[in-house]
Order: structure tokens, then C-alpha cells, then sequence
């Protein structure tokens, strides 16, 4: 925290201080009270995207800083404790009769379940993308039997909205329950800023786009045009470069949208329990967007898919265009 | 104005800094305007209850500018960042817009030249009152030669436009006047034609004076640089270890040397002989992604002083470029003298010098030590012909040295303006001008910028 020097290279970088314009909703503003013991209404806003880490030419460990501060309150710790179980997040999603959540997640689906024998590697789907994006899911699982791979699928979460919402032991739980899961398979993860997380934990896990590009398995030349969203996380550990590659071994044009990297609005449960900051940000997402000119948004992952969808933009993952 | 752009709660105190952190300043309120109309209402009600009042932008001051020493009310600008119009090569916009948003909201064939290090950040309205520079003032002028037209709404409550005109243009007042003159709400800007070419040379010294005799000669051969900086050892050792690393090379100097325009490749032929002239060995980047890299490890050199300490001062005295070897030398003797690792990352190409002093904020004779360094290498520009400040502005880190350039009757004319328009003294009080009755200095940093004896006053 020392190594902050006040010097607010983090604030364009922050989507709540872009759409406030306040010191109280920007990372500097939140260290600063964080330092001075002050309990900021800052501190709940913060979408945890880390895009000031970034930013930052001192090397601020912005998202430990605010991990260690956060708490997280009940309503919290109960929305975690269904993303920690696929199967009980779908029920949740069946029934809740939250207009937010409704919103957003229109049609959950039960996660693809698939064990094969003697499994090549695992598929990570992620505890969102499991149960709303499950056609993703289908096609990965396709396309990866299609090039010979005996799989198995693993539905579990990640831990990352522990991580940033104030349960950062509970999150080293689900962190070290995968490493055993995991065993030494190879694992490919459907979900980007998860495959960041664990990546960041030691978890030897790679994003579909990475398996895509240091596996070399075939691509199919899928042509057409889209723009690409980077997930907040996966941009901070420089892995959604894969996504690109993926994407012109497709043959398929990538149209530039604003600041790529901007986040999306969903900011973990942000989209839930901040509504109107994360409305905002949402706004300003579909700005950057439309200057692209495109309609189909590449997305890697769930959260960001489901608030871009809900934008009004076609959402496609990676392996949505290769099965296609 | 809704009641969540009134903050007066304990978050208030997140206004107490800007980028210089030596002193804490306690906002009484801030209040964030979210429209022109709000801005001009709200500073209207403080002005008639005669309350005193800091107008801030992006919190980005190096000298301390926006601090509330006094218990000011903060008005925050930043919500007004819209921009109003683009007309030809002028580009109208609110005082809260980040610089670096100008230039990506004008047509692709324009840019808005001066470009302080925090461009990505800073707004407008900070730059127009602190007359930022930044790398390219060397050859397209600071933000005074960038600024049109202002509207700006008096002391006396009054909105006027002011500008535009070629011949004593009383927008110019408002240009450096660090807020205390008037509330810039909207500001007219000259936007410049990107140059068709733009190339990099990288110089690579044993040391400054080398470095500091190509500076000269460059300008011998009949060019003038878009850009022209100096990186001595310890800023070169600083951000190689921060976020920026660039791969610069381990050497006693480094000129990051910018040539622009239809004739750029010529001038790189040029300014490679005088690199080599002066011992130097010349080091062209291969690609725009080293080339970009190291020009973003030189705007990330400041901030990148974090990674050896939590804080630091900044000076930016301008000196005749033909000085610079006998100033840096100095410089260095200061430092070694008072065992401090400075590190010199600046514009050499106008000569304007930004020794980086750290200190330790925790630490009093840490403190003491790094003000007087500061104090000495001033002392030391001002005798080699050099001015207080080059483009940070006074603030309240330089108001002790006003006095040491300013005669009487320079400081007597400044007075004389601001009471003119400014006569109750409520906007940005006890900052620029070194007049500092009433100013109270709880702060024990604050007595000592303001001259004053270190005991309970």
C-alpha cells in the first residue's frame, strides 16, 4: 500500500471513477481509505476488475489491498455459496424471483455433465457459464471430442467472486479443492477471468483460446467479422492475446471496439447489488461497443456475456465461432 | 444537484491530497457539479456566503495546488467533461475532460498537443490553471499557446467569455493562475495536424554532461525536436524496476529524442551526428512497439518513483539549456551531500529540469532533508538563470521560494490583480502568491513551506 504515490494515473483506467467522476469511486480514493480506517461507500462499488493495476507505474497491489478490506455480508456469502455448486446455482436461478437476476440470466440451464474413461484432459466451464451459457459448453465438449480427446467435465467455481467480495479464505478453499480435482490433467477453462484467477493461484489451467494455439489443433477457416470484449482479469494476465490469434486463424476480422478491456458492468455481484453504478458502466460499455460498428460481440467469459447480451448485442464465445 | 454529488461525510477526506501528498489538507464539503448550470449555482452560493473554495480537477497537482489546506469547500469539475463542439482546428470542452480525451474526441487528422505526464488523467481545467507542459512544449508550445477562448465565471459571480483575440488576450490571465482568478467552466482549445511521420532516436551517454552538450547541439544543426528528454542513472534504474520497464540501457544518461513531420527522417540523420559527436551512441528503435514503450517508460518515470519510495518531491525550475551540465552536476553534489537518491528525468530540450527527491512521509528528518535539498537546488536554477517553475506551478510547494525570483514590485503587481479580482481572497486561498496573513499552518509540513517557525503557533 506504501507503494501508492497519490498520483491518480489509475483513474481513467477505473469504469467507476470514469462514470462518478469521484475520488470516493476510484482506486486511489479507496486506498487512500483504506489507509485512513474510513468506511467508504467506495469500498462496496469497486468492480474488482483491476484494470488500475494496470495503470499504475508503481505496481500497487490494488486487488490485494482491497480483498484484505472488503467483508462480505450475508446476502453475499449466500449468492457464493450457490456459485460454488453448478447444479445448486441452476435451482437458485430457476426460482429466484430477483427482477436483477431475471434480467440478466433469462434461461439457466442444468451444466453438461461428462466422464469419460481415462479422460486426456478436463473441461472447466466455470460455475456461470455451466448453467447459462450450457450451449457453449455442448460445443466445446464437441469440439474437443472431435480432435480425439476423451474428456471430463468439472463444475465447480473458481473462487474469484470470493476472492474480491470479502471471502478470501473461503476462496483459497475452492482454490486448493481444485488443485486436487485437477490432479495432473491437462485442464482447459471456457470461462477467462476464472482461468486468470487460477492461473494467478498456480492452478495449471489454460484459457480454450491458449489450449487452441499451443496445442495447434486444427481450426476451421470461419471468415465473417466481430469485435472482442477482454475480460477484465484474463486482460490483466495478458492471456486474452490468445483470443486474437484464435481469431485470425480463423480468418475472422476483428473491428476494434473502445478501450476493449473496459469493464462490462457486471463486476462480480456488482450487477446485482450496485444497480445503478453498474447500469452506468453498462451504458458506457455500449458505447464503446457501438463505436466498433459491429453487432457480435466475442466474449470469453460469462458474466461479461450475459451483461453484453443484455445490451442488445449478438455474444459469441470462441468456440461458439469454431463449432459453428 | 443530487444529494450523492454533496459528499460531507468522512469520504470528504479523500479530497484531503492531490499528487502532492507532503501536506494534508480537510475539505470541509466537496461538491461534485454534474452540469454547467450546477457549477455556476453552487459556486454562486459560496461566494455569496463568503466561503472559501478550492476548485479541483483531477487531483494530479504536483505542487500541492487543490490541497484544502484551509477547510475549503472542493469543488470537483470532473463531472464536467463533455465536449461542446468541434470547428475547424478548435475543440470546445468542459474543464473536467482528461487531456487525453481531447485528442481521441477530435477528427483522426487533429491532436491536442501539450501533453503533461499525466495526460491520461489530468483534465483541462487543471492543465489550463497550472500551464502544463509536457514533452512536446518544445516545439508546440505549453497549454498557454494552446488555449482559444474561456468561459470563466468571476469572483464577482459573473459569466464571461474571454479570449480569442490575437493582441493581449485576456484569456491568458486565467492560464497559470492555479484557480485563483476565476472558475474556468468551458475552454476553447487549438487542436494541431498530426505530423505524416514521426521517428525516434535514443542517445545513449556515459553521463549528462555528454548528454547535455547534444541537447545544445541539436539545436546548432537547425532543428527543433518534437520532443527532447534527458534520463539520467537513477530514473533509468527506477523504471526499469516499475511497471514501465522499457530496456533502457545501463548508462549515465539517456536523450529520448522525438523528430516529427515530412523532413523527421533527415532530422534523425542530423541528430544522430550530434549524438555520436558528443560520445554518445545512437540507438533507433526497431518497430512501433519499442518505440512506444520507450516513451511510456519516460511518462511513467514520476509515478514510477513509488517502487523506492512512498513519496517524493518534484521540482521544475527552467534553466538556459547551455546550463545544464553545471545545474545537474550541482544537483548531483546535493543530493550526494545530503544522502539522497534523486533521480533527474526531464525535459531537457527546454531546459526545463525535474529532480525527483524522495523521502520517507513517516519520517520528520526525512522530510526536513528533502526540503532542504529542494530548497538548495531551486537556489542553485534561479543563480544559473533559471525560473521557480517551468509548468507545475507554485502551488504551495514553491510559495517559500517566490520571493527568492520575484522582486517586490512584480509580487506587489500580482497582489494588486488579485485583489482586483478576487478581493475577499475565497478562491484557492494561501496558494501562489507568498502574501500569507491569515493563512493558518496547522500542518507542520505547511510552516515549513510557508516560511514560518517550526513551534505551536
Amino acid at each position: 500500500m506504501n507503494e501508492c504515490v497519490h498520483c491518480g494515473f489509475c483513474l481513467q483506467a477505473c469504469p467507476t471513477y470514469v462514470v462518478t467522476g469521484s475520488e470516493v469511486h476510484s482506486p486511489r480514493g479507496r486506498i487512500m481509505a483504506i489507509k485512513l480506517g474510513i468506511p467508504s461507500e467506495g469500498l462496496e462499488t469497486c468492480m474488482f476488475c483491476r484494470r488500475c493495476e494496470l495503470a499504475c507505474p508503481s505496481g500497487v497491489e490494488y486487488g490485494k489491498i482491497l480483498e484484505g478490506a472488503r467483508k462480505a455480508n450475508p446476502l453475499l456469502r449466500i449468492t457464493h455459496r450457490f456459485l460454488e455448486d453448478p447444479k445448486r446455482l441452476y435451482v437458485a436461478l430457476r426460482v429466484a424471483q430477483v427482477e436483477r437476476v431475471k434480467k440478466f440470466v433469462p434461461s439457466p440451464s442444468k451444466p453438461l455433465e461428462c466422464s469419460e474413461e481415462r479422460p486426456d484432459l478436463i473441461l472447466f466451464p466455470g460455475c456461470l457459464t455451466a448453467v447459462t451459457l450450457r450451449g457453449t459448453v455442448e460445443r466445446a465438449l464437441k469440439f474437443l471430442r472431435d480432435r480425439g480427446f476423451r474428456v471430463k467435465i468439472v463444475n465447480a467455481c473458481c473462487g474469484l467472486a470470493h476472492r474480491g467480495e470479502g471471502e478470501v479464505e473461503r476462496a483459497e478453499e475452492l482454490i486448493e479443492s481444485l488443485r486436487s480435482r485437477f490432479g495432473d490433467l491437462k485442464v482447459i477453462s471456457l470461462s477467462s477471468n476464472c482461468t486468470a484467477h487460477m492461473k494467478e493461484k498456480g492452478l495449471r489451467v489454460m484459457d480454450f483460446g491458449e489450449f487452441v494455439v499451443e496445442s495447434g489443433v486444427k481450426v476451421p477457416e470461419v471468415g465473417g467479422r466481430v469485435t472482442v470484449h477482454d475480460p477484465c482479469h484474463a486482460n490483466l494476465l495478458g492471456i486474452t492475446k490468445y483470443t486474437r490469434e484464435v481469431l485470425k486463424r480463423a480468418k475472422i476480422e476483428v473491428r476494434e471496439m473502445e478501450e476493449p478491456s473496459f469493464e462490462c458492468g457486471a463486476g462480480g455481484s456488482n450487477f446485482i447489488f450496485q444497480p445503478q453504478i453498474s447500469d452506468t458502466i453498462m451504458e458506457e460499455k455500449r458505447r464503446k461497443i457501438r463505436k466498433s460498428g459491429v453487432e457480435v460481440v466475442v466474449s470469453t467469459n460469462p458474466s461479461c456475456s450475459l451483461v453484453i447480451a443484455a445490451l442488445g448485442f449478438k455474444v459469441v464465445h470462441l468456440v461458439d465461432l469454431l463449432a459453428s | 444537484m443530487g444529494e450523492q454529488w454533496v459528499i460531507d461525510g468522512d469520504d470528504r477526506l479523500l479530497y484531503s491530497y492531490d499528487a502532492f501528498t507532503l501536506v494534508k489538507g480537510s475539505p470541509f464539503l466537496v461538491v461534485l457539479p454534474g452540469t454547467e448550470e450546477e457549477a455556476i449555482a453552487a459556486v454562486r452560493h459560496l461566494l455569496s456566503r463568503g466561503v472559501r473554495f478550492v476548485v479541483r480537477g483531477s487531483g494530479t497537482s504536483l505542487s500541492g495546488s487543490t490541497v484544502p489546506t484551509q477547510g475549503e469547500v472542493v469543488v470537483s469539475m470532473t463531472r464536467l467533461s463533455r465536449i461542446y463542439e468541434v470547428k475547424g482546428m478548435e475543440i470546445t470542452v468542459g474543464p473536467g475532460i482528461a487531456n487525453a480525451l481531447v485528442s481521441r474526441g477530435c477528427p483522426s487528422w487533429l491532436f491536442y498537443s501539450p501533453d503533461p505526464s499525466s495526460y491520461v488523467v489530468s483534465s483541462i481545467g487543471g492543465n489550463i490553471s497550472h500551464d502544463s507542459g509536457g514533452i512536446h512544449v518544445l516545439k508546440y508550445g505549453t497549454t498557454s499557446n494552446n488555449v482559444v477562448s474561456l468561459r470563466v465565471l468571476l469572483p464577482d459571480g459573473t459569466v464571461e467569455e474571454v479570449g480569442g483575440t490575437p493582441f493581449l488576450d485576456p484569456s491568458q490571465i486565467f492560464v497559470g493562475a492555479e484557480g485563483t482568478l476565476g472558475v474556468v467552466l468551458r475552454a476553447t482549445l487549438k487542436l494541431t495536424p498530426k505530423p505524416p511521420k514521426r521517428r525516434t532516436v535514443m542517445g545513449v551517454f556515459k553521463d549528462v554532461n555528454s548528454a547535455s552538450r547534444a541537447v545544445v547541439g541539436v539545436f546548432r544543426v537547425g532543428v527543433i525536436p518534437a520532443a527532447m528528454e534527458m534520463m539520467d542513472r537513477n530514473s533509468i534504474l527506477v523504471v526499469e524496476k516499475s511497471r514501465y520497464r522499457a530496456g533502457y540501457p545501463e548508462c549515465g544518461a539517456i536523450l529520448l529524442v522525438e523528430l516529427d513531420g515530412f523532413g523527421a527522417d533527415e532530422e534523425v540523420e542530423l541528430v544522430s551526428k550530434v549524438i555520436e559527436g558528443n560520445g554518445g551512441e545512437v540507438r533507433v528503435p526497431k518497430g512501433d512497439e519499442e518505440e512506444e514503450r520507450l516513451w511510456k517508460g519516460r511518462k511513467g518515470a514520476f509515478a514510477a518513483m513509488g517502487v523506492i519510495s512512498s513519496a517524493y518531491l518534484t521540482l521544475d525550475s527552467n534553466i538556459p539549456r547551455s546550463k545544464l551540465p553545471e545545474v545537474l552536476e550541482g544537483v548531483y553534489r546535493i543530493a550526494s551531500r545530503y544522502g539522497l537518491f534523486v533521480a533527474n528525468v526531464f525535459h531537457a530540450g527546454d531546459g526545463n529540469l525535474h529532480p525527483l527527491i524522495p523521502y520517507d512521509p513517516e519520517n520528520k528528518s526525512s522530510i526536513q532533508r528533502a526540503l532542504e535539498a529542494s530548497a538548495e537546488i531551486v537556489r542553485l536554477a534561479l543563480r544559473a538563470g533559471g525560473v521557480v517553475s517551468g509548468e507545475h506551478g507554485i502551488g504551495i510547494e514553491k510559495l517559500r521560494f517566490m520571493e527568492d525570483y520575484y522582486s517586490s514590485s512584480d509580487l506587489e503587481i500580482m497582489e494588486r490583480i488579485k485583489g482586483n479580482f478576487d478581493p475577499n481572497r475565497l478562491l484557492n486561498p494561501c496558494k501562489l502568491l507568498p502574501r500569507l496573513e491569515g493563512c493558518k499552518a496547522k500542518d507542520e509540513n505547511l510552516r515549513i513551506l510557508y516560511k514560518r517557525p517550526l513551534e505551536v503557533e
